[in-house]
């Protein structure tokens, strides 16, 4: 059984719902853009001067009583929540009928125990609904669409009795089924103008004439067109948080680690239940002096293991602690499809995902944020311009490019050393560095570099190589002379 | 069956649940090996480097101990395995490594610093700490073929003051893992935990070339001498003696030329 909530001329009682002042006059609500706009909806005391939709401003304001307002669309939201609000009290399965604003379809089977029968449910529904302020049609009937159209025709309380809905529709007028225009205009010749009469004319007649939809429309006019109801569910992914209020402000993460287990715990449960995986975590924390401290984690796959989310939070809340005693938590959680995969027997050695995404974590708390990734050369005119982006490997594959040759490799000297340097004409002759005299015994260069010379970054060297020695070893190194500073410095050394 | 053969398989089925097979010789496996990528070099170590175990190389600057971590690494990551390189001194250039042919994606890097400026941590761990401890996390978690310890700017008497124990810990850790651990080291640390022990040494000085108008440093030839391999080990002779091989590297400018 369906039962049908439809209140009519919805914009205007949710205009009217927000200033009740205006329920005692005329008004018109237009839309659109300025100076083009038309009345999409007018109240009972408008139209009865003669207001109707789709005029324009113009003729809105011709009429001197009827006062035109913009539509709101919030107005609307509001008045649309407060009766989801109220049809959520009478049935778990909802839906929401699109093509009439406001209107809903309430499955009521199984709620006679709590609401009486049918007609006693409608009565409660529509008291329900003008306490909160709106006028609104109940129709219960066994067939969805029946239902509709009954909500949609008749005013008050109609019940249609299962196996009568067509008997109960007998008198409704045809525009309750949402006629499309030349179907209207192909009625209306042939002098029909109720759904009984509709329903009277032979189905294969009416198909042979006006095609398919003569089916449905026979259909609907009978109360026999069936409906598949898909109710409003809550969003799945919305509901993925828990909170929790702390007695005691907390300084010290060790028993937050507790907490933030259990509410792991509890939201595994529910994204197992839709054989779902955790993507991220968000832990907000509310910390003393009203503040909020954010943390996101996001393994590398989406992950269905406790320990390892909990160590993941564990290691980056460590590694960026709250600045203050935290008063209260929230834990948020994102779900995406488990992650699946079957690599080949001989495919060469790779680490685990979930135990790699720990063990960065780690390194990330020893040596620094920054300091653990790949390098990735970047588009630069500059020697050895790398950034570091996040270790994440590629599947196992053999790559078949061949090196040319083994090139000398340069240990980068990060920053580079300055070093003390004796002239011989333009030429480096003698390097002093960390305490030991080194003689030039080779020598190429210079190589002048520079760059972004457009910007305050610019920078300008003369780049040498150079084979330095003392009398027990001896190094290649890379040195370099900068113009601004006028000092030398050891840009690596060749090894 | 003979007095012996019965004692022997007596002592056995005793000690069967805490040590198996306790009397009987374990037959060794050849180790598998990774190929460096310098032909002259794997023809003196028999194939490659050695999974599963310590290798070290050691030597002075300028000897080419970087050059042979890159290439070897390069050919690890072009079979399509992931490395690590752990740098002590963050002296790793990605420009070489990127000439060398290794593939970057595969390579984690890990640049220690003494300078850093948030401490997270209660104990401020020096640069060398935290590398060991660095390798130590890489070789527990496994899945990396290779990692180097880069120790070429720490100097011998700071390396000689890791414990043995850190180095035992390294070589079980890596045979599990099955992982090729790399040291590059000014002087040998590990001691009899390395299962590969190298020594690269300075080599007859190549001239800077002088084709054109300038004089160019086009190319360095190394020397590489073979210290130890223990999975060469032969029945009769206990300590093989030294092999040397003799490579060279070229600049990246002198490929364009």
């Amino acid at each position: 059984m369906y039962a049908v909530l439809h209140p009519p001329n919805f914009f205007a009682q949710a205009a009217a719902h927000q200033r009740p002042e205006l329920r005692k006059r005329p008004f018109a609500l237009l839309d659109g853009e300025p100076p083009a706009e038309i009345v999409v909806a007018a109240n009972k005391a408008a139209r009865a001067l003669g207001v109707e939709a789709g005029m324009t401003r113009l003729q809105a304001e011709s009429f001197p009583e009827v006062v035109a307002l913009s539509r709101k669309l919030k107005d609307e939201a509001s008045a649309q929540m407060i009766l989801h609000t109220i049809v959520c009290l009478f049935s778990p399965r909802i839906e929401y009928v699109e093509k009439y604003p406001g209107t809903y379809a309430l499955d009521i089977e199984g709620m006679n125990r709590l609401y009486g029968d049918a007609e006693q449910l409608a009565t409660k529904l529509r008291q329900s609904t003008m306490a909160a302020g709106f006028l609104a049609n109940v129709a219960i009937a066994e067939n969805f669409h029946a239902a509709v159209c009954l909500a949609l025709g008749r005013t008050g309380v109609s019940v249609a009795l299962p196996g009568c809905e067509a008997e109960a529709m007998r008198d409704l007028p045809l525009r309750v089924l949402s006629l499309e225009p030349q179907h209207e205009e192909i009625f209306q010749s042939w002098g029909i103008r109720t759904c009984g009469e509709l329903a009277a004319l032979a189905e294969t007649d009416l198909i042979a004439r006006i095609g398919q939809t003569g089916k449905k429309l026979h259909s609907l006019a009978r109360g026999e067109w069936p409906h598949l109801m898909f109710p409003i569910e809550p969003s799945f992914e919305e509901g993925l948080i828990e909170r929790m209020e702390l007695d005691h402000p907390v300084e010290i993460l060790e028993p937050l680690l507790f907490l933030l287990a259990r509410m792991t715990d509890a939201l595994l449960e529910r994204v197992k239940l839709k054989a779902r995986a955790i993507a991220s975590l968000r832990v907000v924390l509310n910390v003393d002096g009203d503040k909020l401290h954010e943390r996101i984690v996001r393994p590398a796959l989406p992950l269905q293991d406790r320990p390892t989310l909990l160590k993941l939070l564990q290691l980056d809340l460590e590694t960026h602690p709250p600045s203050a005693a935290i008063l209260g938590l929230e834990l948020h959680a994102q779900s995406a499809a488990p992650y699946r995969a079957q690599h080949g027997l001989f495919l060469p050695q790779a680490p685990e995902p979930g135990r790699l995404e720990i063990t960065l974590a780690r390194l990330r708390k020893l040596v620094g944020e920054q300091r653990v990734g790949s390098p990735e050369l970047t588009d630069d005119h500059r020697p050895n311009a790398f950034r570091m982006i996040p270790f994440a490997p590629p599947p196992p594959a053999r790559s078949e490019k061949q090196s040319l040759s083994v090139p000398t490799a340069l240990r980068v000297s990060r920053p580079p050393q300055a070093v003390g340097v004796v002239l011989t004409g333009n030429a480096p002759a003698q390097v002093f560095w960390e305490g030991q005299k080194y003689i030039v015994r080779e020598i190429a260069g210079p190589w002048r570099v520079s760059g972004q010379w457009w910007s305050e970054a610019n920078w300008c060297r003369e780049e040498w190589d150079v084979r330095l020695g003392t009398e027990t070893a001896e190094r290649v190194c890379r040195i370099a002379f900068d113009p601004s500073s006028r000092c030398w410095y050891v840009q690596g050394t060749y090894d | 069956m003979p007095a012996s053969a019965a004692l022997r398989l007596q002592i056995e089925t005793t000690l069967a649940i805490r040590v198996p097979a306790a009397l009987t010789l374990k037959i060794k496996q050849a180790p598998e090996l990774f190929a460096t990528g310098i032909s002259e070099v794997d023809a003196v170590l028999g194939g490659g480097i050695p999974r599963g175990s310590i290798t070290e190389l050691s030597g002075t600057a300028s000897t080419g101990k970087t050059s042979f971590g890159l290439s070897a690494i390069a050919a690890i990551t072009r079979s399509g395995a992931a490395c690590a390189w752990v740098d002590v001194s963050d002296a790793l250039s990605p420009e070489s490594a990127a000439a060398a042919g290794v593939e970057l994606k595969r390579l984690l890097w890990l640049r220690t610093s003494a300078e850093r400026k948030e401490r997270v941590t209660d104990k401020s761990w020096s640069r060398l700490e935290q590398a060991l401890k660095a390798t130590d996390l890489l070789l527990q978690a496994g899945g990396f073929a290779a990692v180097v310890l880069d120790m070429s700017d720490v100097l011998p008497q700071h390396t000689m003051r890791i414990p043995l124990a850190t180095w035992y810990r390294f070589r079980l850790a890596a045979e599990q893992a099955r992982t090729a651990l790399i040291f590059l080291t000014q002087a040998p640390c590990a001691g009899s935990c390395a299962a590969l022990v190298l020594r690269s040494e300075p080599t007859c000085i190549q001239p800077f070339s002088s084709h054109g108008e300038t004089p160019l440093f086009e190319r360095q030839p190394y020397m590489l001498v073979r210290e130890r391999n223990r999975n060469e080990g032969s029945p009769f002779l206990q300590k093989k003696p030294s092999v040397r091989a003799e490579w060279h590297a070229e600049t990246l400018w002198s490929r364009v030329r």
